[in-house]
């Protein structure tokens, strides 16, 4: 695999969508290719910095109450 | 109407899922009165039509997907017309950095508060917004996202693509205006 063809991949390669023998090309390229595989983790922590910025926001106490009782 | 029995579980299982939902409302309406609303109204008409859920299958998926086509109905008419985010060419913000010398990149990401993540999802398009907000925060698969927006997978892959090169722009142009990063030279500040 070239670093052009890793590079089109790493997103759904982060995203855990890439079939097992495709999965398995880009892992064994990042493992011998230190440029895609800082690219790669750069990635895999931009994926990370967005999932916790924004996954902070919890239902309040309140609304959560009101709401069961409206469904009970 | 169901018995008593399958409404009460199933009200206690789509429960489980409200974090999810209250989020989403909230990153589409920026508004958390606006978002109970919301939420509120899609768990009423989750009941009301719990008929057409078949057990056993995605429930966050299905409320997400009644919230956010209530948000549409309600707050854009069912307009869900495709705001075009800017050409942005192919930004990469790894190869950015890397170009103006700042290594590790990763360590750019490193300072960037979580607020400033937040404002730049809030910035994105609805249409794209919500691809990140399913695919990036709630780890939806590509399928699910579709099955949940009614789209082709294909259109939520060239979503998030678009939507991560703006948000990637948006943090750039965050990192450069506050110092963590200085174009043209490197430019990273001093650890803090």
């Amino acid at each position: 695999m070239r670093c052009e063809e890793c590079s089109d991949k790493l997103d759904r390669y982060v995203d855990r969508e890439l079939n097992d023998t495709e999965a398995l090309q880009v892992q064994l390229h990042l493992e011998g290719c230190p440029d895609c595989m800082d690219h790669y983790e750069f990635e895999a922590h931009l994926k990370r910095l967005v999932k916790h910025s924004c996954d902070c926001d919890t239902a309040p106490k309140a609304f959560r109450e009101k709401l069961r009782q409206i469904l009970s | 109407m169901a018995e008593p029995a399958a409404q009460t579980a199933f009200a206690e299982e789509a429960m489980t899922h409200l974090d999810t939902l209250y989020r989403g409302a909230l990153r589409l309406t920026h508004d958390p009165d606006q978002a109970q609303d919301l939420v509120q109204e899609a768990y009423l008409r989750a009941l009301r039509y719990q008929h057409s859920y078949q057990a056993g299958t995605n429930m966050k998926a299905w409320l997400f997907a009644i919230m956010r086509n209530l948000f549409w109905d309600r707050f854009k008419g069912s307009r869900k017309e495709d705001v075009s985010l800017d050409d942005l060419g192919e930004f990469v913000l790894f190869e950015k950095l890397r170009d103006e010398g700042a290594r590790p990149e990763a360590d750019v990401l490193d300072k960037i508060a979580a607020s400033e993540v937040v404002s730049a999802v809030d910035k994105l398009p609805p249409l794209h917004r919500e691809v990140v907000l399913l695919v990036d925060v709630e780890g939806f698969s590509y399928k699910d996202a579709a099955d949940t927006l009614g789209v082709p997978i294909g259109t939520v892959m060239s979503r998030l693509h678009r939507a991560r090169q703006q948000l990637q722009k948006s943090l750039y142009d965050y990192a450069v205006e506050s110092g963590i990063v200085r174009p043209g030279g490197m430019k990273q500040v001093p650890q803090t």
